[in-house]
């Protein structure tokens, strides 16, 4: 074989790409098609549910609740009335808005923040990668709970600052992380390459280093959305939600409904299901990139 | 290894200063005042000075601080503003219960979550591993309140099989010398509160143990995959040697590293859930207890609770490092 064969077959591998051939993994796997079903459903309903929800999901009809707390499903109310008599199912599709919003706002300030200081201390190094990484070591040795919590006591309950607290917590997780990756990429031979040829500091990092040390963030990012949807579960289950009535929420739903566990406990198990099937569908997809990324498992289908 | 330690022992104080110089400015930058939360919505003017007076509100920031570092430093953490008891006799009181309730969740997630995984791992491929994994996504992806809300709602509420709220029954007046209830129980001699305690720590202990069990089934499989393909399993296979040894001496113990590191990190995370935990179970622990400080402006309680929290995870997270180093020859020679 001679050299100039070698390197057309090297070259005709790499042409594959590593999204290219991502992408194409992912098609294959039956655990990522069913997190994009899931996800897309949740995504769906979300932006739609103004368009497809049957009740408005704050009228109340008292008629309804006459015979005491609560009807269960029927053909005019699929997923049975709540305590205030209002229709579930409607509820329901609403409460993906709030999850919605919530969750990729408080992964974008997550990302954002987490990329700066991350990338900033990977690359750059000594005295400020040392300082900022202890920073991130201080965020991280506060229970992440506890801290969200102490950033709504701080700023006051609203949907906005419960958006600042997820997001907030999960920084540190995404400057580590991205620093690993930067660290690990940055003693490459491309990197002496493009340094070598006078490529400046920061485009060597913007273009050659974060392309490829992407891809763990990534992956990261969509496990985030589903931490993200059940962190703002819990912090309504504690008192610290949403304060606006007008959106409905799954968590709330679900705290509310505690004291009808007894005669309706469909009202908690429904928005429960909720949360569970689209932080799974996040999770699936997560999962399913990790392996579709994983540059170790490249070329080998 | 010793360097590794020590250097380890040194990082953890810039953490400590730092973590509690954002504790304490956190805690002023909260809107309210404790003398307000201590006294009500009647409070007359002059009962806030003296309030904020006694508590050494009225000071300059950084004498505040200082004040606070030197008695935290000598180990008192000052009175809780709402139950005016001193924090440290809280926390004596408090600490052992998510303990125990930590210790119990993680003892279920290991006893279930290894195994597991180990046996999917071996079935790779198959029905069962194919399930492992859903299951342990589901897992993952189920918030902590609910599962114990449900828990709550089936063993408790209907089938009545066990108590639904609190650490041990409230007719049972026994001693407690530790406070930790079952070990109180055992060591004392009273079999019943001990038996008692346990039942009261199972579905608590469920709820808090399924996203551990999850994760440790998911690594250990990931473990076991991995090392099933090293050469030395191949070699061991090779030399004639049994199936169960080369699974318990070859794989089984290699696998183990990376899952060593998972425990230790989960048992930190932990309290995160233990929060939600206590609170649906009405558990008297450190989770409730902060959580509950934060909504009274308690910040005595907040002050120390936390660092104390955050030193509990930070030594957690050191002797995982350390024992890591220890059964990983790899680290320990170089």
């Amino acid at each position: 074989m001679s050299v100039a064969h070698i390197e057309l077959v090297e070259l005709d591998e790499a042409s594959g790409g590593l999204w290219s051939e991502a992408w194409r993994r992912l098609r294959r796997n039956p655990g990522a098609i069913v997190g994009f079903g899931f996800v897309a459903l949740f995504v769906f309903v979300g932006i739609f549910a103004p368009l497809i929800s049957p009740h408005s999901p704050l009228d109340q009809n008292l008629a309804l609740i006459a015979k005491g707390c609560c009807p269960g499903p029927s053909v005019h109310h699929l997923f049975g009335i709540d305590d205030l008599g209002r229709d579930e199912f409607s509820r329901v599709l609403y409460g993906a808005r709030s999850s919605l919003i919530i969750g990729v706002v408080a992964v974008a300030v997550a990302l954002s923040a987490g990329l700066v200081i991350g990338g900033v201390a990977g690359y750059v190094g000594g005295i400020i990668d040392s300082a900022l990484m202890r920073m991130m070591d201080v965020m991280l040795a506060i229970p992440g709970l506890l801290f969200a919590i102490g950033i709504v006591a701080m700023l006051g309950p609203s949907l906005l600052h419960i958006m600042i607290a997820i997001g907030v917590t999960n920084i540190p997780i995404f400057a580590r992380l991205l620093r690993g990756s930067i660290l690990a990429q940055r003693e490459n031979d491309f990197v002496l390459a493009a340094r070598s040829v006078g490529v400046p500091r920061h485009s060597i990092l913007v273009s050659h280093i974060l392309p490829n040390a992407i891809s763990p963030v990534i992956v990261q990012g969509t496990l985030a959305l589903a931490t993200a949807i059940i962190d703002v579960a819990g912090l309504s289950f504690l008192g610290l939600g949403d304060p606006n009535p007008a959106r409905p929420e799954w968590g709330q739903m679900l705290t509310n409904s505690n004291a009808y566990l007894q005669n309706a406990p469909f009202l908690a198990i429904i928005p429960g299901l909720a949360i569970v099937v689209s932080a799974l569908g996040f999770n699936l997809i997560g999962d399913a990139l990790r392996e579709a990324l994983d540059p170790k498992l490249r070329g080998r289908d | 290894m010793l360097r590794f330690i020590v250097r380890r022992l040194l990082l953890l104080v810039p953490i400590l200063i730092g973590l509690s110089i954002l504790i304490f400015l956190w805690i002023r930058a909260l809107p309210g005042s404790p003398a307000q939360a201590l006294l009500g919505e009647r409070a007359t003017p002059a009962a806030i000075v003296q309030i904020r007076h006694q508590y050494g509100l009225d000071k300059p920031l950084y004498v505040q601080y200082l004040r606070y570092v030197d008695t935290t430093v000598h180990g008192n953490f000052g009175t809780s503003i709402v139950s005016r008891r001193p924090v440290t006799t809280e926390l004596r009181e408090r600490f052992p219960a998510t303990v125990e309730l930590s210790v119990a969740a993680m003892l279920f997630a290991i006893m279930f979550g290894i195994p597991l995984g180990f046996l999917a791992a071996k079935r790779y491929g198959t029905v069962f591993d194919h399930a492992s994994l859903v299951g342990s996504l589901i897992g993952v992806s189920t918030p902590i309140f609910f599962l114990a809300l449900i828990l709550k709602y089936v063993f408790a509420v209907r089938l009545g099989w066990l108590p639904s709220i609190g650490r041990q029954d409230v007719l049972l007046d026994t001693p407690h010398p530790t406070n930790f209830y079952v070990l109180d129980g055992i060591v004392t001699g009273h079999w019943v509160a001990a038996w008692d305690a346990v039942k009261h720590l199972i579905l608590p202990a469920l709820a808090l143990g399924s996203i551990p069990l999850a994760i440790i089934a998911r690594i250990t499989r990931a473990a076991a995959l991995d090392v099933q393909n090293e050469d030395y399993v191949r070699t061991a296979r090779a030399k004639g040697l049994p199936p169960h040894t080369v699974d318990s001496r070859h794989i089984f113990r290699n696998a183990m590293l990376p899952v060593s590191t998972i425990i230790g990190l989960q048992t930190g995370l932990l309290l995160s859930g233990a929060v939600l935990t206590e609170t649906v179970f009405a558990l008297p622990g450190i989770g409730s207890w902060l959580a509950n400080a934060i909504f009274n402006r308690d910040y005595p309680v907040i002050q120390g609770g936390i660092l104390f929290t955050a030193l509990v995870f930070v030594t957690v997270n050191l002797l995982v490092d350390i024992s890591y180093g220890i059964i990983n020859p790899r680290i320990r020679l170089s």
